[in-house]
């Protein structure tokens, strides 16, 4: 029903902002599109910005968790960002820790995280 | 109905008596009364309100009746008279009517006597006792209502680095209400490092242990950093004592500690200048 | 106007449906932004549950007014294979489905009331509320 979720290119960095509800079959395809542009252009990290997402379950945690340690397997390093406090209180609530998880307050920060542990 | 209306009228014809009993046994049982002072007048009052209650109640089952039933348990409630000692008193009165009224009586008349009076006052007993109560609970929302308004506030102290003191007891209810007001305040502050001092929380059981870790860690997901300060020796003892993992949460024993670690989290650091 | 919607749920889209739905009536009911969030959560890990478990099943979704209070109730129900052992699915970490397994407890802490019944073999019926604070 939705289409793919857009990925951009920043110098070493891929950005990608998820601006609507995540379905299933959306965030799957998420995935793959994610870690085959990882692939092909060879960068070091990786913000995905979670502002606009209203709510996070289990499923799409796991989701989200599995793309993560998939792309460090890749060599590339991931800052989710923008986590809302809603989804932040109802993820601890429901007992996911996303641990091993970078975090940051906004796409910004995100990026400077990433350029800090990138050395650049 | 004629049985109260006979009690109703042996009441009005013996008041004073019935009165200076009833207060007279009042004032012997109210043990509170040692460390008071609550003159007899305060019984004499309450006896002569309840007195009036039930004269009026036969005349007029309505809503005055009612009224004066409310007005009465919110004064005992004032007075903070408990729960015990008004049920006693109460029946006291009970008793001295009985006394009274067919003391010297047969057995049967006794038994008569007594149906028709406990049917009488029951129900206008319980009428109070109903109002005592829900202005109890009034009176305890009222209170809870209070505490939650003690609220935790957020201080930015340093660019991106807030402090939030915790004060009193954390309950489940307050804990929610300070983790939602602690996160919209990390995003509208744009703190990366928050400090949580729970140097005025008296007590820190496995359950506000509980909340203090899903608090840090929901901040985590936010983005930012929580670090826990203000952890006196009592309660580290009992955090070890009740086994309860603080591992995740990365602590500093005062607010001052705190603050250099935000810095230096942050890239920054205090140095003098120069005289 | 009627006070229970159903969704059912057959298709993994229908899990984003009961979402949608869930969300509609607790902010017309006036949920805050995070119990908003805590009651959307606990819809789809419940359709999602139903759609892993039992195939299909329904999602109803009442408002609740009792005693001045306002609140949104949730049956999650199937005809599916049922639960054996109730208590061992209502521990923490008990997952079959290999995945983050939030599960029933996660649900059950979301939430201020939680029910469960369940046949082996005729399906189970689970009711959550929450209560306008």
């Amino acid at each position: 029903m939705n289409g793919r979720i857009p990925i951009l290119k920043l110098y070493n960095c891929l950005l990608i902002s998820i601006q609507w509800e995540l379905d299933d079959q959306t965030a799957l395809q998420f995935q793959e599109d994610l870690l085959s542009k990882i692939h092909e252009t060879g960068v070091g990290g990786v913000v995905i910005d979670l502002t606009s997402v209203d709510v996070i379950d289990s499923f799409i945690a796991k989701v989200l968790g599995d793309v993560v340690s998939m792309s460090h397997l890749m060599g590339a390093k991931v800052v989710l960002t923008g986590i809302q406090p809603a989804v932040a209180i109802t993820l601890v609530e429901l007992g996911i820790h996303l641990q091993d998880v970078r975090t940051a307050l906004d796409l910004e920060k995100g990026l400077e995280t990433l350029q800090r542990e990138l050395g650049e | 109905m004629e049985n109260a209306t006979r009690m109703i009228e042996f009441i009005q014809a013996n008041r004073g008596q019935l009165l200076q009993e009833w207060v007279e046994k009042m004032s012997s049982m109210d043990e509170q009364k040692l460390s008071t002072v609550i003159t007899d007048q305060v019984y004499t009052n309450v006896g002569d309100e309840y007195i009036n209650i039930l004269v009026h109640d036969l005349i007029n089952q309505d809503k005055q009746a009612k009224n004066k039933m409310r007005d009465f348990s919110q004064k005992l409630v004032q007075l903070g008279w408990n729960l015990n000692f008004i049920m006693d008193s109460l029946m006291e009165f009970s008793k001295i009517m009985f006394f009274h009224m067919v003391g010297e009586a047969s057995e049967k008349e006794q038994i008569e006597f007594g149906w028709a009076y406990d049917k009488w006052v029951t129900p206008i007993n319980k009428e109070v006792l109903n109002h005592y109560a829900s202005s109890w609970q009034r009176t305890v929302s009222l209170q809870k209502i209070a505490l939650q308004e003690l609220s935790a506030p957020l201080i930015p102290i340093f660019d991106n680095i807030t402090v939030m003191p915790l004060v009193g007891t954390i309950d489940t209810d307050r804990a929610k209400r300070i983790m939602e007001n602690l996160l919209q305040g990390v995003v509208k502050h744009h703190a990366q490092v928050v400090l949580i001092d729970i140097t005025g929380v008296p007590v820190v059981d496995t359950m506000v242990a509980h909340h203090i870790i899903q608090a840090s860690e929901a901040v985590r997901l936010v983005g930012a950093k929580c670090l826990i300060v203000g952890i006196r020796p009592e309660i580290a003892q009992t955090i070890v004592n009740l086994g309860i993992n603080l591992n995740q949460v990365v602590t500093k024993n005062s607010l001052q500690k705190g603050v250099a670690a935000a810095l230096e989290m942050t890239n920054r650091k205090i140095v003098s200048v120069g005289e | 106007m009627d006070n229970e919607s159903c969704v059912k749920i057959i298709t993994e889209w229908d899990i984003v449906a009961a979402r949608q739905l869930g969300r509609n009536v607790a902010k017309e009911l006036g949920f805050g932004s995070v119990d908003q969030a805590r009651i959307t959560t606990a819809i789809s890990e419940l359709a999602r549950n139903i759609y892993l478990y039992a195939g299909t099943g329904e999602i109803e979704i009442d408002r609740m007014y009792e005693l001045g209070k306002c609140g949104l109730k949730v049956i999650a129900s199937d005809k599916g294979p049922g639960i054996h052992d109730i208590r061992k699915v209502m521990e923490d970490g008990f997952t079959t489905s290999g995945g983050l397994g939030a599960g029933l407890p996660g649900v059950k802490r979301l939430m201020d009331e939680f029910s469960i019944t369940s046949k082996v073999g005729e399906g189970t019926s689970i009711q959550v509320v929450k209560w306008l604070r």
